[in-house]
């Protein structure tokens, strides 16, 4: 993405008539003309060095952070919030009255509330004595923003957290730091098998959460509004015994 | 001496449990039912981070891990103890002379439901209240042993939120409170006579004495660790002129019997600290007294209290005794009495809805109790929510302009938010607010819209009359009113006759 904005500002074409579209493209227009861009370190190292020193790295970080969302429109918003900031400096996601910076703030407090859903909503299953594992199907790739979260809660637990959508694995080994790492195919199908893996705990969680509800004010709709049906996918509490 | 307290436990054990020992899986049935009405089960209040070695942190927060069939959070372990009880409050399933299915766990058992949930993140800590088990002093101490326990062998650093026992000695709950995060004694009803007459066992005497010794001990430990005395509040706080943790209300140094003398008129309290905890040790953890703070809960529509009482009580214990948050919890009928509402009564989920409205009104934006209701008006009003009601009745203070008005004002317009007011200062730095951008701050416009101007203009040509203003918010009002049951909104043919109050003589 770096590399992407490093060359586009390198071009020369005006601002104005770039947009900056992710790979893989699923809708091709008939009036522009298309450059595929490969990532460069050096480039993209030069594009982060300038956002940490014209603008800020609190700024950097909050870009980074929002790099993670699934809206196709976020790598065209973060070039154009870039354009703003140079002008502006550190106060730059401040500066409302420009509509890149409304929309970018939005992606972002969803991005933020997406994440909120999988720190809440992440099931471990104990794999083995000590060994915890966990599936989500989140739509942006946020499973690396979850590492601080979960290495802070259990610091001393081994545990892994797989993103089945984007293959990707979140580990955490005991008492040190987390990392990321991409899974082939054959690791994947193995570590399915983990969500089998229940057992007297997952039974008496069902048990608590059917009897901790109060029949007389059952409101499903209320219960759905704060627990999106998209978010239950991997949650033990909505799954049948069956 | 350790061998004989179990010998007696074994005894309640086999008298009231017949010989047969219940599994775990049934224990925590009738335990976590047995708890569901207790409403305060918040994580909230605390940030802690983790230490390697142990398991847990928390977050100020809170997180809500699931939501129940009946939509509330889940984010604590909420059971009971033991749901033997030897009191006879009237309004209780675990009263004693109701014929319910009786269980106790063992510390040991707590601490493993707890550590195994928090380690496949289905929780963030353990609630932990219990019905009195012979007398409040024993049933103190088993709690405390089974915190001890969960804090000490199981090294558990997350959040615990535990009941104090009206009654229990202060070594106790001082204990109590050096293992939890947060301590709460319930009050259930505001006034002694509702006391009296629902839980003859309890009395207001020892509801308020403990509660003014948490404060003040919390306070203390606070001092102690170079905060302030009062709790943090939410930030918006600290630009309103004027708020219920305003300036005048000091509670460093005031008397403690003054203190606990506004709510409860002649009762004598003692110092105003605990100075020891039951057992040493507790003080070598290294941990604050209740650091989250305490809370309590009170039950609505029991009996015969009003709004304006529930709500001043509420001003009151935030203003004497810093209480973290109040809660309410709508009276569900479970059990017959003369004294009670009748089986079948519906749950006053509405007005439960009012009163938090009002709760937060309190902490968050600036508002007294005696602004909301008076005494000709003691009850809120069913249609419309508390703040367009009190906008209604002063409309001669608005239209309020947005790129002028004081935090203090905008708070007060129905529609903005503490977030939408930060929101909105802040783009008043470097631009003029229109509201198009308003609009993309997620104002409410539907509510805020008579309200207020943007560069002194409103949005739409409406007039500022209260009848017209009234009809339209309470037409928004129905969607949220509808939901609170979970039901959608019914939509009725328009008549002439009754909407305009057109009558057709002559």
């Amino acid at each position: 993405m770096l590399t992407c904005i490093y060359e586009a500002s390198a071009s020369k074409r005006g601002h104005t008539n770039i947009k900056l579209v992710l790979e893989p493209i699923e809708q091709y227009s008939l009036l522009d003309q298309y450059i595929h861009v490969d990532a460069d370190l050096k480039k993209a190292e030069c594009v982060m060095k300038s956002i940490r020193e014209k603008i800020s790295p609190q700024v950097y970080r909050e870009l980074a952070y929002a790099s993670m969302a699934y809206e196709e429109e976020i790598l065209d918003l973060i070039y154009r919030v870039l354009l703003v900031g140079f002008s502006y400096g550190a106060d730059v996601l401040n500066m409302v009255m420009y509509r890149e910076i409304m929309q970018f703030n939005q992606i972002r407090r969803r991005l933020g509330r997406e994440v909120n859903h999988f720190q809440e909503f992440v099931r471990f299953h104990e794999v083995e004595k000590g060994l915890y594992v966990a599936h989500i199907e989140p739509k942006s790739r946020l499973v690396v923003a979850l590492g601080p979260i979960f290495a802070d809660r259990m610091p001393s637990e081994h545990f892994m957290i797989i993103d089945d959508i984007h293959k990707e694995a979140l580990i955490h080994p005991k008492d040190e730091m987390y990392y990321l790492k991409p899974l082939n195919d054959s690791e994947y199908e193995q570590l399915l098998k983990t969500e089998e893996m229940n057992d007297t705990y997952t039974d008496l969680w069902k048990v608590f959460f059917e009897s901790i509800a109060i029949r007389e004010r059952a409101n499903e709709k209320c219960q759905t509004n704060l627990f999106p049906l998209w978010t239950r996918k991997h949650a033990v509490e909505f799954k049948d015994n069956t | 001496m350790r061998d004989m307290q179990r010998l007696a436990d074994m005894q309640i054990d086999s008298k009231s449990e017949l010989q047969k020992e219940k599994t775990l899986e049934e224990k925590l049935e009738i335990l976590s039912d047995a708890a569901k009405y207790d409403v305060a089960c918040t994580s909230s209040g605390m940030d802690r981070a983790g230490k390697k070695g142990y398991l847990g942190n928390s977050c100020a927060s809170g997180v809500c891990h699931t939501f129940a069939a009946d939509g509330r959070c889940v984010s604590l372990l909420k059971i009971l103890m033991t749901n033997h009880c030897e009191y006879d409050c009237k309004y209780c399933k675990n009263r004693k002379s109701n014929d319910v299915e009786r269980a106790t766990f063992t510390p040991d058992e707590i601490c493993r439901l707890t550590i195994e949930f928090y380690k496949r993140n289905y929780i963030e800590g353990l609630f932990l209240s219990s019905g009195v088990l012979k007398n409040p002093d024993y049933t103190m101490e088993k709690i405390i042993e089974a915190l001890r326990m969960l804090r000490g062998t199981y090294k558990f650093n997350g959040y615990i939120h535990v009941k104090a026992i009206p009654g229990a000695s202060k070594e106790l709950i001082y204990s109590a409170g050096l293992l939890a995060d947060r301590i709460s004694i319930n009050m259930e009803l505001p006034t002694q006579d509702s006391l009296s007459k629902l839980a003859p066992n309890k009395l207001m005497a020892n509801i308020i004495r403990p509660m003014n010794q948490i404060s003040g001990t919390i306070a203390m430990h606070r001092l102690a660790i170079g905060k302030s005395a009062r709790m943090e509040r939410a930030g918006i706080n600290d630009h309103l002129m004027n708020s219920i943790w305003g300036k005048e209300v000091n509670r460093i140094g005031t008397d403690a019997t003054d203190r606990a003398n506004r709510l409860l008129p002649g009762l004598q309290t003692d110092a105003d600290a605990f100075l020891f905890p039951a057992d040493k040790k507790d003080l070598n953890l290294g941990r604050a007294f209740a650091p989250a703070g305490q809370s309590t809960q009170m039950i609505i529509g029991a009996t015969n209290e009003t709004d304006l009482e529930l709500i001043r009580t509420t001003q009151n214990l935030y203003k004497s005794f810093d209480l973290k948050r109040v809660f309410y919890s709508g009276y569900i009928p479970v059990n017959e009495d003369d004294a009670l509402p009748e089986p079948g009564t519906p749950v006053p989920l509405l007005r439960e809805h009012r009163l938090y409205q009002a709760d937060w009104l309190l902490r968050y934006y600036g508002f007294f109790a005696d602004e909301l209701l008076s005494e000709e008006h003691p009850f809120f009003d069913d249609a419309i929510d508390p703040k367009c009601n009190w906008a209604l009745n002063h409309l001669e203070q608005f239209p309020i302009e947005i790129n002028t008005a004081s935090y203090d004002m905008l708070l007060r317009v129905p529609g903005i938010g503490p977030n939408g007011v930060k929101k909105i200062v802040n783009a008043r730095r470097y631009t003029k607010v229109d509201f198009e951008m308003l609009k993309q701050m997620r104002i409410t416009l539907k509510r805020a819209q008579y309200f207020i101007t943007c560069n002194g203009k409103m949005l739409y040509k409406i007039p500022l009359e209260h009848r017209f203003i009234r009809n339209r918010l309470i037409d928004v009002d129905s969607v949220e009113i509808a939901d609170i049951g979970g039901q959608s909104v019914q939509y009725k043919q328009m008549n002439l006759f009754s909407d305009f109050n057109m009558s057709c003589t002559g």
